[in-house]
């Protein structure tokens, strides 16, 4: 009870309190010059982002013991824990926090010493040296009572989660999504759909709380607004100039990763959509000068959002779409508040990465036709073998279906030891180069 | 007789359809009893670079990379089609690469098979999977399953199994070096079970009535026994193979103690058979099933030491190490740790390292005969 109380107080009272504290303190900073002045003006929103990612991570450090913590995968069906009152920690989304704040290196090396490769994907790596006991930019995560491993994104979660299954001794259910080559057959979606009841069931019994349908579908709502929301947000970018960059996705998605399914994540993202808006209406791009868009391919290289946008921008390309970033909101449609189960089935079936390759083509294709993009990053991600794998086929196809100009960019999301400087820039200077 | 003109005996003088499988694991019996020959491809090792190569990045695991260059240079144009069992991220990619955009005209095969396939959704999927597998190869090729035949393919296989348990168990007793062994086991990865088990009963029959080799007993766990190099390696320094958890050997043959093959008929009992495979990260869920089924593998051979055998970039299996690790050290038993890539040869390092391993196998040996 105690500490039931004081992770609300802390939700409710403290956390927001010292949130106001930190943005008066930044405020009262002296600004430093603008690195890149080729970037637009920074989203109004950031602030609100700033304080709900914050106060996700504080009050999670009061979660365990006072609320059922769960641990979950990023396509994982997060509709059916909201009823019961679940924490729920996004290892990847907490990783690329670690990336972004250039943190994540003693983690994964913590890992290492563990006896886990280098090979090995980064984010699994850097989550896995967190629950070992590594620093962490959020202070501390709370201990999970259960783990939800969902292999739409990747098989790598499955045996990653199954690390943590044996390290915190919980339960972990896995959500086995078969990967779709061409449309799923029935079989496959009764097979998920079962998957998705057992879940519910395993997730009642850890929480001690009886499962509520009604909530569920009130759930499943909120994640349908709250991703259709996300798109629109994404589709404003139809405009020239685009009124913000795929960087700035990037670092915006964070609420639809981590709060999806509440109204706190659709009131964030209807906020953001209104000064998207806005900047059309006003002409304001997210690059001061966009003289071509770009499309980019898989996660994105955290520890280099910064320096590589105001790269690019400094030339006039405006990266300002990505393939991550659309997934989270191209399967809403088929969420279905009348049959909850069949249609988290069809949507977390039917996610990007858990298509075959003309899919992926497809959706490429569709990305730089409607966003008028002129040239694609293919971000060849060694952490990320399933995003990867496909790439050089795929930059071949995509510059013949599409017309655009491609390039294929060695790097990885997390880890920095796999990036080479001089490498990558004689790759982008040349990449630029050709548009002239 | 090689893989090539054994493949072509089967389709000229048998009129039979051939098709590269790709790894891990799949219901074989399927294949027999439809009269199928699934002929394996293992990378394969040391291969040249070919069309395909440059079409994967470096960082993917070498069996795919080298299975991409094969097919993609035609080398692989001999079968009839090809099979993709979803083992991993990287042969999921595959199965989408290879088939849509690499001019493959003949038919393509994939069998899912459920991770953690003990839940009752798991074994409805695993029945209907399997069933599909079944009707998209009669659909293919003009068959039909035929029950009696089926009957048939899991006693052959089951009598395979068998000999194969028998080599292992009796490993001291059997003639040959490692690299002999496993070169006759191996030769199931593309003969009819039918053609194989004489020639395993041969080997059988040909073990001394008293152990020939005076080695220290060693158990390997890896993916595949390549390159077939660090077998000799081992028999060099002094050591043998014992007992066998590569994916690609052990891991596929059902434990005899779960394998009620006779309580069940047709597709369950392919499932059942299935079920009752060792241990694999590519599918089992259960983080604490693998480690106490390997040191009953250690205890029953006799195993002094463990080489964990890895092939680069394999994501299933280099997650488990930290754990297999520290649950084979936490019982005294000495690990040695090698990490490989498909090439023909072994480097100096792995073979010093497999000498120092050796070193210190040898001398706990010593001293506890001492004791």
């Amino acid at each position: 009870m105690i500490r039931r109380i004081r992770y609300e107080s802390m939700r409710l009272v403290e956390g927001p309190l010292l949130l106001k504290l930190q943005s008066f303190l930044i405020k009262r900073q002296k600004k430093k010059p603008e690195k890149y002045p080729e970037l637009g003006p920074p989203l109004k929103t950031e602030e609100r982002l700033r304080k709900m990612i914050s106060l996700h991570y504080l009050t999670g450090r009061y979660a365990d013991g006072a609320v059922p913590v769960a641990w979950a995968t990023s396509g994982a069906p997060v509709e059916i824990l909201r009823p019961l009152n679940y924490h729920v920690v996004y290892p990847e989304n907490h990783a690329a926090l670690c990336g972004a704040r250039h943190m994540a290196g003693p983690l994964l090396e913590l890992a290492e010493s563990r006896g886990y490769s280098p090979d090995l994907c980064g984010y699994a790596r850097c989550d896995l040296g967190t629950a070992f006991g590594g620093r962490t930019p959020a202070g501390r995560l709370p201990r999970p009572d259960l783990l939800v491993a969902c292999t739409n994104i990747c098989q790598t979660v499955f045996f990653w989660y199954r690390e943590l299954a044996r390290h915190f001794q919980v339960p972990l259910v896995l959500i086995d999504t078969p990967f779709l080559y061409g449309e799923p057959l029935p079989h496959q979606i009764s097979y998920i759909e079962a998957q998705l009841r057992t879940l519910a069931d395993v997730a009642s019994d850890v929480a001690r709380r009886p499962y509520d349908l009604e909530s569920l579908i009130r759930a499943t709502l909120l994640g349908m607004e709250g991703s259709l929301l996300w798109r629109q947000c994404l589709e404003t970018n139809k405009a020239k100039p685009a009124p913000w960059s795929a960087f700035d996705q990037f670092v915006h998605m964070a609420v639809i990763v981590a709060l999806r399914g509440t109204e706190e994540c659709n009131s964030y993202y209807r906020e953001l959509l209104d000064e998207l808006k806005d900047r059309v209406k006003r002409g304001i791009g997210g690059i001061a000068n966009e003289r071509h868009r770009l499309l980019w391919d898989n996660l994105p290289v955290w520890f280099k959002l910064r320096s590589l946008s105001g790269r690019l921008a400094s030339k006039g390309f405006h990266l300002m779409a990505s393939t991550y970033t659309n997934a989270w909101g191209e399967t809403a449609d088929l969420l279905n508040e009348t049959d909850p189960w069949r249609g988290m089935a069809k949507a977390y079936s039917h996610i990007y990465l858990n298509r075959d390759l003309p899919n992926k083509l497809r959706v490429m294709s569709q990305l730089v036709k409607l966003y008028e993009c002129d040239g694609v990053i293919l971000h060849s991600d060694r952490s990320c073998k399933p995003y990867s794998l496909g790439q050089i086929s795929l930059s071949e196809k995509v510059a013949q279906a599409c017309g655009a100009r491609t390039m294929l960019l060695e790097a990885d999301h997390i880890d920095t030891r796999a990036w080479v400087e001089g490498a990558v820039d004689t790759r982008l200077q040349a990449f630029m180069e050709s548009f002239k | 007789m090689g893989r090539i003109e054994y493949i072509q005996k089967q389709q000229k003088e048998h009129s039979r359809k051939v098709i590269g499988a790709l790894p891990v694991h799949y219901p074989k019996e399927i294949f027999t009893a439809l009269d199928v020959v699934p002929v394996e491809i293992w990378g394969p090792p040391g291969l040249k670079a070919g069309e395909g190569a440059g079409l994967i990045q470096t960082y993917i695991c070498p069996i795919v990379r080298n299975a991409m260059s094969f097919i993609g240079s035609g080398r692989a144009d001999i079968v009839d089609g090809l099979f993709f069992p979803h083992t991993c991220d990287s042969m999921q990619g595959l199965a989408t690469l290879i088939p849509d955009w690499l001019n493959w005209r003949k038919p393509v095969f994939r069998f899912q098979h459920p991770r953690g396939s003990h839940r009752p959704e798991a074994l409805n999927y695993l029945r209907d999977e399997i069933s599909l597998l079944v009707r998209s190869l009669e659909k293919a090729f003009g068959l039909s399953m035929n029950m009696a035949r089926l009957h048939e393919a899991l006693r052959l296989h089951k009598e395979a199994e068998g000999l194969i348990r028998l080599l292992f168990s009796r490993r001291l007793y059997f003639k040959g070096s490692d690299r002999e062994l496993y070169s006759l086991i191996r030769q199931g990865e593309f003969l009819r079970v039918e053609d194989h088990i004489p020639l395993l009963k041969k080997a059988a029959s040909e073990m001394a009535d008293r152990p020939v080799h005076k080695a220290i007993p060693v158990m390997i766990t890896g993916y595949v026994p390549e390159p077939m190099a660090l077998l000799d390696a081992l028999n060099a320094a002094g050591a043998m193979v014992v007992a066998d958890d590569y994916a690609g050997i052990g891991r596929r043959i059902p434990r005899p103690i779960d394998n009620r093959l006779d309580d069940a008929g047709g597709i369950d009992a392919v499932i059942r058979r299935y079920l009752s495979l060792p241990p694999c990260p590519t599918k089992t869920m259960n983080p604490q099933s693998r480690i106490p089924y390997l040191l009953s593998l250690i205890r029953e051979s006799g195993a002094r030491g463990v080489v964990i055998h890895e092939v680069k970039f394999c994501e299933p299996e280099l997650f488990e190490i930290p754990s297999l690790r520290k649950a084979f050290e936490s019982e005294g038993i000495p690990v040695l740790f090698l990490e490989t890539e498909l090439e023909t040869e072994l480097s100096s390092r792995t073979i010093t390292m497999i000498e120092a391993f050796l070193e210190v196998l040898k001398k706990n040996t010593k001293g506890e005969a001492a004791a």
